[in-house]
């Protein structure tokens, strides 16, 4: 169902982060090297890094577009306890020749005390704002008033929510403005996101912990909750896979929010989507460095006759070898 | 390595090969399996790779430790740290005849006998190997030797006889060590600091020593517990990691006072901690008796300030096999892999995967890195459609110009790809209430008009209490039943059904015989049936059977149809009610459930779910009478709604009915496509300004934009304007059609191209006309706006205000 290739990506270090932007026709990476790379796809189909440039004195864990709308604009935070806002400059210089364009730092947002761990951009009816979050707990909301002037951001609102943060996602709708914990999530989430709405009735989150979350929160009919005040949400986890074995690190929504990808410890990516009854399936496999797993990526499982030849080969992981003997 | 747990090693420079150490050294040599099959008397390691014993040597009895040379000549050469505190050199190489041949077999021995702890061979002058020693009163616990030095025969020939049996002759005793260091102390672990060659990190009885060999007198220690397992960070060359007990400690040498962090202890005791030699601050550890290598990925760079700022860490834990290991040795240069050993020998090799972070493209590529590369994977275009997503579904569909099609407003579901049957029954739906609405309009203006497109449900409940049954004859058969008679609502609902055609003769004929023309033969002869033609639903069987794709089973059913009886109690009647739930087609079946029904109970007709919306509602048109249909229809709408089944919306039709089971439809599928462009067929505006309608068609657009589609929104926002005139046409529209004519050279504006209604105009389409050119699509998208010229446009302007 699916084919990977390979694309020469020439960070120095690990790369923590890969983003689109709104049409999928440009691509950021971000990387413990301390540099972020643009991508350009060209007619071909192919990704030319058309920037890169070193953007902060640490590992540089999330780079983010902002909508077309706002212009070409990034967003990235590093360990270096900052975010940075960045624009594109399209100038006559040498650099347009070479194929290269140039980004200019607009802005550096230093109210964080400890690493800036996400990122993200505000839903684009919004208006240009963003979101921070940072190793301390701080959430920090800010606002461009004037969209045209990328160097002026307020601090909106900082929200202290006690234990740290390694990640955030705005809810594609229109209002934002409630209060709700995932009370039943115990164990360190490495990334959430929720879903594109599309017009759905309710909303999908996503959360990677110890295993693949897959929650719906619908709202409360008006008419049932006291007039005012937020939003209540009913919560249902609609789906909770341990496939990967230990530790889930990664969740992405396409773009209608039908099929989910999570990477995890066992060191594939696995893709996820839900059958008419709302029952989620895993729909395709592949491993890290793009090969299928088993030589066919469709099938759920991987394949269990191979498996049992082989057991004490599975590379499993321990969050859930809870099964296993020790022989 | 006390005989009962193995060590394992990896050559420094021949990556094939390793060596695993208890009692004997065994070399082995791995080999990938990936296109061939297993050897005979290889030891599988992992799905790819196996293992075959190229040498053994039991030379060395004694073994506390092994320290591979690290020069690349000669190969194999291994020194062995021994209980009685000797090292000797050895080899598994079967290279006999190197010009090192000397040193194999050369003994390094100390003063007095005691244990050997530890090993290391100095990375830059590779003659220089350092042993730690346990305690000895009177002697030095660290020992520098230079293996090239000479034998001194100054030894008792006794020990030396006694030890080597059998190469008396060639054996060399070296006892005259190149340093001495830590008298009177116990040296627990060593390792060589990369920042010079003369400086050796030891782990000591209760402290961590720096011993510089340019000035022996002088030494920097620091007091601590944490002394076992020394070992220097590849990439920092000031990071140290060491251990005690569960407690791994890791020390800046920069500022050697304290560590600079623990990490979480763990509840038994170490055995090995590790630096990954192929990332950056990956630290490896084994506790005893676990099958588990936890494994701490520093996360940043050390900063020069060095200041208060804790690395982020992050813990993970890899299980390599099921049983305890007795150790595990990083692979020098493949990333991240690792063998590991268990104490009977069995070893697995495996990878450690780096944190892979992934996104996807609106255009449904999926893009992830790992480690420092980047991979794209993306959904191969000859897939079978029923498992494309939807999001790729309503790309294609949106290139075939899905949902534009306004006058035969069928052909939408063929534009759609004529494959799911519930659009394919929305969009007949929907031409027909166009057709009607029209028709009606024609007759009396402004009349009913509006109620066509209300769904059956309220054209139902608008003619409560004005019908009679009446008796009619089954034509073929002396038999009567009750039969509604049809007013004006029920042969609009008929209608709208699809069983009859416009005008006001009841005549299914023409619909029997378009069926029959689709090769529908069981579904035509219910029809039939349903209309009191038993002859023709036989005739019509017949046909079916002796088809070409035809199922010549149908015969048999006709032959059953024929026998009908209306005797009660008939054998005939028991057998058919009873094998009727066999018969694996819906049409069939509910052709013997009507035929052996009670009067006036056709339950077994009306709740067959596997026959289509439309024969159901237009038999209960027929059949039941005005309190039963009303009834009927609540409930079948209910359901509908609830399923959010688009063959419901010839019930609720395009009402706030309608907007509920569309919502359903869109909760399940996330179809806003459809969803927008069956809402803007005709709704009333008080239906199109709700919430919901407007949230779609907002959603829908903003995909559009998302795909660059921009004609495609164009044409939405003026078909979206028709219906409701208060959405904004785009006065735009003539505008922007020059901007598709510029070059691909002139893409990515820098400001932000908007224009009011939020309109971004990005260049560059000819990627996406390829790929609309290589799919099945009828109409590429992006191969129109060069061409876009006169006649197109033209077609355009009086639909812009």
């Amino acid at each position: 169902m699916f084919v990977a290739r390979h694309i020469a990506a020439d960070h120095k270090d690990l790369i923590h982060d890969v983003s689109f932007d709104f049409h999928g026709r440009r691509m950021a990476t971000c990387s413990s090297d301390q540099s972020v790379k643009v991508w350009d796809k060209s007619e071909s189909g192919d990704w030319h890094c058309t920037a890169s440039w070193k953007t902060h004195s640490g590992s540089v864990w999330r780079v983010t577009w902002a909508h077309p709308e706002f212009g070409q604009v990034l967003a990235s935070c590093s360990f270096d306890r900052t975010a940075a806002v960045w624009e594109e400059i399209v100038g006559e210089s040498n650099d347009k020749l070479r194929g290269q364009s140039h980004w200019v730092k607009r802005t550096t947002l230093v109210d964080s005390r400890t690493s800036v761990t996400d990122v993200k951009f505000a839903p684009k009816h919004m208006g240009l704002m963003l979101a921070t979050c940072s190793a301390d707990g701080i959430v920090r909301i800010y606002e461009a008033p004037d969209v045209m002037n990328l160097s002026q951001w307020s601090l909106q609102h900082e929200i202290s929510c006690k234990l740290s943060c390694s990640c955030i996602s705005w809810n594609p709708s229109r209002k934002y403005a409630k209060a709700e914990t995932l009370m039943t999530v115990t164990d360190p989430v490495h990334d959430i996101a929720f879903a594109p709405n599309l017009g759905r009735s309710f909303h999908i989150l996503a959360v990677a912990t110890k295993d693949v979350r897959i929650f719906t929160l619908k709202p409360v009919r008006k008419e049932l909750t006291s007039s005012g005040g937020p939003t209540k949400f009913e919560i249902h986890i609609v789906a909770q896979f341990d496939n990967h074995n230990s530790q889930v690190w990664r969740v992405s929504w396409n773009i209608t929010g039908t099929v989910l990808a999570s990477s995890g410890d066992d060191g594939c990516v696995r893709l996820w989507k839900a059958n008419y009854m709302d029952n989620w399936k895993c729909t395709g496999i592949l491993k890290g460095n793009g090969s299928p797993v088993n030589g066919n990526s469709q099938q759920g499982n991987s394949n269990p006759s191979l498996g049992s030849n082989i057991p004490n080969l599975q590379n499993s992981l321990n969050g859930s070898s809870s099964g296993r003997k020790h022989s | 390595m006390s005989g009962t747990k193995p060590d394992i090693l990896w050559a420094p420079h021949q990556v094939d090969r390793f060596v695993v150490c208890d009692s004997e050294l065994s070399l082995y040599h791995v080999e990938s399996t990936v296109n061939s099959e297993l050897k005979a008397g290889s030891l599988r390691l992992s799905e790819d790779s196996a293992a075959t014993l190229l040498s053994i040597n039991s030379d060395t009895p004694y073994m506390k430790c092994v320290a591979w040379y690290l020069n690349y000549d000669p190969e194999c050469l291994l020194a062995v740290g021994q209980a009685n505190g000797r090292v000797v050199l050895t080899s598994l190489g079967q290279d006999h005849n190197s010009k090192f041949k000397d040193l194999i077999g050369k003994e390094f021995v100390p003063k007095h006998a005691r244990q050997c702890n530890t090993l290391a061979w100095n990375p830059l002058d590779s003659n220089w190997l350092a042993a730690g020693l346990d305690k000895h009163r009177a002697d030095f616990s660290v020992l520098i030797w230079d293996i090239c030095s000479k034998y001194t025969p100054d030894i008792v020939p006794m020990e030396k006889v006694r030890l080597s049996a059998g190469e008396t002759e060639t054996t060399l005793l070296v006892t005259k060590p190149l340093y001495e260091l830590g008298q009177n102390d116990a040296c627990l672990s060593l390792c060589w600091l990369p920042r010079d060659q003369k400086l050796l990190l030891a782990g000591m009885h209760r402290n961590l020593a720096i011993f510089d060999l340019r000035n022996t007198s002088q030494k920097m220690f620091v007091n601590t517990k944490a002394v076992q397992g020394v070992t220097v960070d590849p990439y920092f060359h000031d990071r140290v990691a060491s251990f005690y007990e569960g407690q791994v400690a890791i020390w800046d040498l920069r500022k050697f006072e304290k560590p600079v962090l623990t990490l979480t202890e763990q509840p038994k005791p170490l055995t090995k901690v590790a630096w990954c030699p192929t990332r950056t601050g990956l630290l490896a550890t084994l506790t005893r008796d676990s099958n588990i290598i936890r494994l701490y990925d520093m996360q940043h760079t050390p900063t020069p300030i060095g200041d208060e700022t804790e690395p982020t860490i992050i813990e993970r834990s890899v299980q390599p096999c099921d049983n305890y290991i007795a150790s595990f040795a990083w692979h020098p240069t493949s990333q991240n892999r690792m063998i590991v050993v268990t104490p009977n020998r069995t070893m697995s090799d495996f990878t450690v995967f780096e944190r892979i972070s992934l996104a996807w493209s609106p255009i449904t590529s999926l893009m992830w890195a790992c480690g420092r590369h980047l991979y794209e994977c993306a959904e191969e275009e000859n897939d079978n459609s029923l498992e494309k997503d939807i999001a790729t579904k309503m790309r294609l569909r949106a290139l075939s110009r899905y949902g534009l099609d306004t006058e035969q407003v069928w052909r939408n579901h063929i534009l759609a790809g004529n494959e799911d049957p519930q659009l394919k029954s929305l969009w007949y739906t929907l031409h027909f209430m166009k057709q009607y609405t029209e028709d009606m309009d024609q007759k009396s203006p402004g009349n009913k008009g509006s109620l066509v497109y209300a769904g059956i449900k309220s054209i139902v409940k608008s003619s409560l209490g004005m019908v009679e049954s009446s008796r009619h004859n089954w034509s073929g058969l002396d038999k009567q039943s009750d039969i509604q008679n049809l007013n004006e609502e029920r042969i609009l609902a008929l209608q709208l059904c699809g069983w009859i055609k416009k005008g006001t003769d009841v005549d299914v004929g023409p619909f029997l015989n378009s069926l029959v023309q689709e090769g529908e033969w069981e579904r035509a002869a219910a029809v039939a049936l349903f209309n009191l033609d038993i002859r023709r639903a036989i005739q019509i069987l017949n046909e079916g059977a002796s088809s070409e794709k035809g199922d010549l089973n149908l015969n048999v059913v006709a032959m059953a149809l024929s026998g009908y009886t209306d005797e009660k109690n008939s054998l005939w009647r028991e057998m058919c009610s009873t094998l009727r739930l066999q018969l694996n087609n819906p049409y069939l079946c509910v052709m013997f459930a009507f035929l052996t029904s009670e009067t006036g109970s056709y339950d077994g007709v009306l709740y067959e779910n596997k026959v289509a919306v439309r024969d159901r509602v237009a038999f209960a048109c027929k059949f039941l009478s005005d309190s039963q249909l009303n009834r009927y229809i609540e409930k079948l709408t209910n359901e509908m709604k609830e399923a959010g089944n688009l063959e419901g919306i010839l019930l609720t039709g395009l009402t706030k009915d309608g907007v509920d089971l569309m919502e359903s439809y869109v909760d399940r599928t996330g179809d806003v496509q459809t969803a927008s462009y069956c809402m803007l067929q005709g709704s009333p505006l008080d239906v199109l300004k709700d919430e919901r309608v407007q949230y779609w068609i907002e959603n829908y657009r903003n995909l559009l934009d998302a795909w660059r589609f921009w004609h495609k929104r164009a044409e939405f926002d003026i078909h979206r304007s028709k219906l409701d005139p208060s959405s904004k046409p785009l006065a735009q529209t003539a505008a922007m059609f020059p901007f598709f004519r510029k070059s691909p050279e002139s893409k990515k504006p820098s400001a932000p191209e908007t224009e009011a209604d939020g309109f971004v105009l990005l260049g560059d389409t000819a990627h996406e006309q390829r790929k609309a050119a290589k799919g099945k699509t009828s109409e590429a998208e992006d191969s129109q706006p060069l061409e876009w010229t006169g006649q197109n446009l033209s077609k355009f302007e009086p639909l812009v205000q």
